[in-house]
């Protein structure tokens, strides 16, 4: 029987492990205490026996400041401010940058500060070697786009300012770079890049954007993970078909989710992509699981390990994340269903 | 004299300094700010709309032409507010309580000012009450709702609810929208309709209030 991090990495590579893998990237805490009353995270990890375990940039190692905790007002890492209401993002309010001579005397965030790596270093002590440890790194557009520039502004400098883009997109890219470089020494075995590069109906910059202004930040830390023989896998909601060679041409080892919301096919993606890439996902965390009975969700998951499991590369999980609106005993289902009908060889 | 279609094409073409000159220039010369609105504006929006639509144009090029719009609306806004106009369509927006997410809001914004709608902007995170604040105290014909997380989902219906609680409901005629809805959940919800994206809420909205 594999490890859960040699179960992953074989899935990634695109080989048949011996049963579908699983993961989550946030796990709502009023899901887990439904399932595991007054769980920590880690033990809810090793209850539900998932294959990885995930460690937020944004949730564990960026510093907000309180500014106004009543109406959840906080300074972020990057200079703005940004508002947080129940779920774990936060929200941008100001961006950091106002114009482009604020760039001149821009002070980024020093990535190199121990605290940053505190609670990573004790998901290594606890899961290193047995369960696949995954770092979430927040893409470029995310944070360029969200916390520095603000999305209006970095979208239409993208027509008007194209140079401006690309020093802002340096700056995250420096500090991002330089971030998972410290979590993989301190024992990270897969790098995830988060942000979302599409829409429902299509990418939110015309693919000839996504390829100058978006994927080249994703391309090095791609690199850079590969350099030190790391997996990198892409999170992007949203109808991605047409930059999905993008995203693999960029060096994405897996894709996630495969957004039934936008109308993704996870067995169209099987059929055109699944010889390049692994796929995440697709079990619905919109309306399946969070609305569905507990037969549904079954045989949703059935039906996407049938679709896109055969030889490997398909990692089950939800196509959102297992947010406070997931009915426990589908997320419970769900994993249940991954373990009876992920079992290799898939009929 | 001032081709009106020059205006409408600056816009298309998402250059702000041409739309903003021409636009002075029309104004200058006299010509009527509806007639300015209609073929210029308007008729820009409405190609625009059709191009985000069928994915020929992404949301740099769209908000770049909101820009170019807002050029005119700067011009023709202190003409409007002082007569019968097509500014006289009013719309509320925000995004529902828990939700944060708001460039979908921003884009329904923008699109409705560019085709004449004066809007106000409610925000993100919007309580119920705040809602029925906002159409108690308005003259609105439309409320828009916006949501991205299936979480909020139900805040819309929790909103609806506490307009019908407060005689509200049938003030304003209700659209909803963002990645989870769909038409089923606005009608389950009882909303008067859904839109898809910025371009189809100015079509939405139009066909709710049945005004050209």
């Amino acid at each position: 029987m594999l490890t859960g991090l040699e179960r992953l990495l074989k899935t990634i590579k695109l080989q048949e492990p011996d049963v579908v893998p699983h993961f989550e990237d946030i796990i709502d805490k009023k899901v887990r205490d439904a399932i595991l009353p007054g769980s920590s995270f880690e033990n809810f990890i090793e209850f539900m026996d998932m294959d990885g375990v995930c460690f937020y940039d944004r949730e564990s190692a960026w510093k907000y400041e309180a500014l106004d905790k009543g109406k959840g007002i906080y300074r972020d890492q990057w200079g703005g401010t940004v508002r947080f209401t129940q779920e774990v993002d936060c929200h941008p309010i100001t961006p950091a940058i106002k114009s482009e001579n604020d760039l001149d005397s821009y002070v980024p965030p020093d990535p190199d500060l121990d605290w940053r790596y505190e609670r990573l270093k004790q998901l290594v002590k606890r899961f290193k070697g047995k369960r696949a440890i995954i770092i979430e790194v927040s893409d470029s557009l995310r944070v360029a786009g969200d916390f520095l520039l603000g999305d209006v502004a970095y979208f239409k400098a993208m027509i008007t300012n194209p140079g401006l883009v690309d020093r802002v997109n340096e700056i995250v890219d420096n500090y991002q770079l330089k971030y998972i470089e410290n979590c993989l020494d301190v024992g990270a075995d897969i790098v995830f890049s988060c942000g979302d590069w599409a829409m429902t109906k299509g990418p939110m910059v015309s693919p000839k954007f996504i390829k100058r202004f978006v994927a080249p930040s994703f391309q090095k830390i791609a690199k850079y993970a590969h350099d030190r023989g790391v997996p990198c896998l892409k999170h992007t909601d949203g109808n991605i078909w047409s930059i999905f060679d993008t995203i693999i041409d960029s060096g994405a080892d897996g894709i996630h989710p495969i957004d039934p919301v936008a109308g993704m096919d996870i067995g169209e993606a099987k059929n055109r992509f699944g010889s390049k890439i692994c796929l995440m996902g697709n079990v619905n965390g919109a309306t399946t699981l969070v609305t569905g009975t507990t037969e549904e969700v079954r045989e949703e998951t059935k039906a996407v390990i049938r679709k896109a499991g055969k030889g490997g590369g398909l990692i089950c999980m939800s196509s959102s994340s297992i947010h406070s609106g997931v009915k426990p005993e589908n997320y419970v289902a769900m994993v249940k269903a991954i373990r009876d009908y992920g079992k290799y060889p898939l009929p | 004299m001032i081709d009106l279609s020059e205006i409408a094409e600056s816009i298309i073409e998402q250059n702000v300094t041409k739309t903003d000159k021409l636009t002075k220039a029309a104004v200058d010369t006299g010509i009527s700010a509806n007639e300015i609105l209609d073929k210029g504006l308007m008729a820009a929006m409405q190609v625009v709309g059709e191009q985000f639509e069928k994915g020929e144009i992404f949301l740099p090029e769209l908000l770049m032409s909101g820009e170019a719009a807002g050029a005119v609306l700067k011009w023709l806004r202190p003409l409007l507010t002082r007569r019968e106009d097509k500014l006289n369509r009013k719309a509320a927006i925000g995004t529902v309580q828990g939700d944060i997410h708001d460039i979908g809001k921003n884009i329904v914004i923008m699109m409705l000012e560019g085709n004449g709608w004066e809007v106000t902007d409610l925000g993100i995170d919007v309580a119920p009450e705040d809602f029925c604040s906002a159409v108690r105290e308005g003259d609105f014909q439309i409320l828009g709702m916006s949501s991205l997380l299936t979480t909020t989902l139900p805040n819309a219906g929790k909103t609806i609810e506490a307009l019908k609680a407060a005689g509200l409901r049938d003030k304003v005629k209700i659209m909803v929208g963002g990645a989870p809805v769909t038409k089923e959940w606005a009608d389950k919800i009882g909303a008067d309709a859904y839109a898809a994206d910025g371009a189809v809420a100015v079509k939405v909205a139009v066909a709710l209030i049945g005004k050209p």
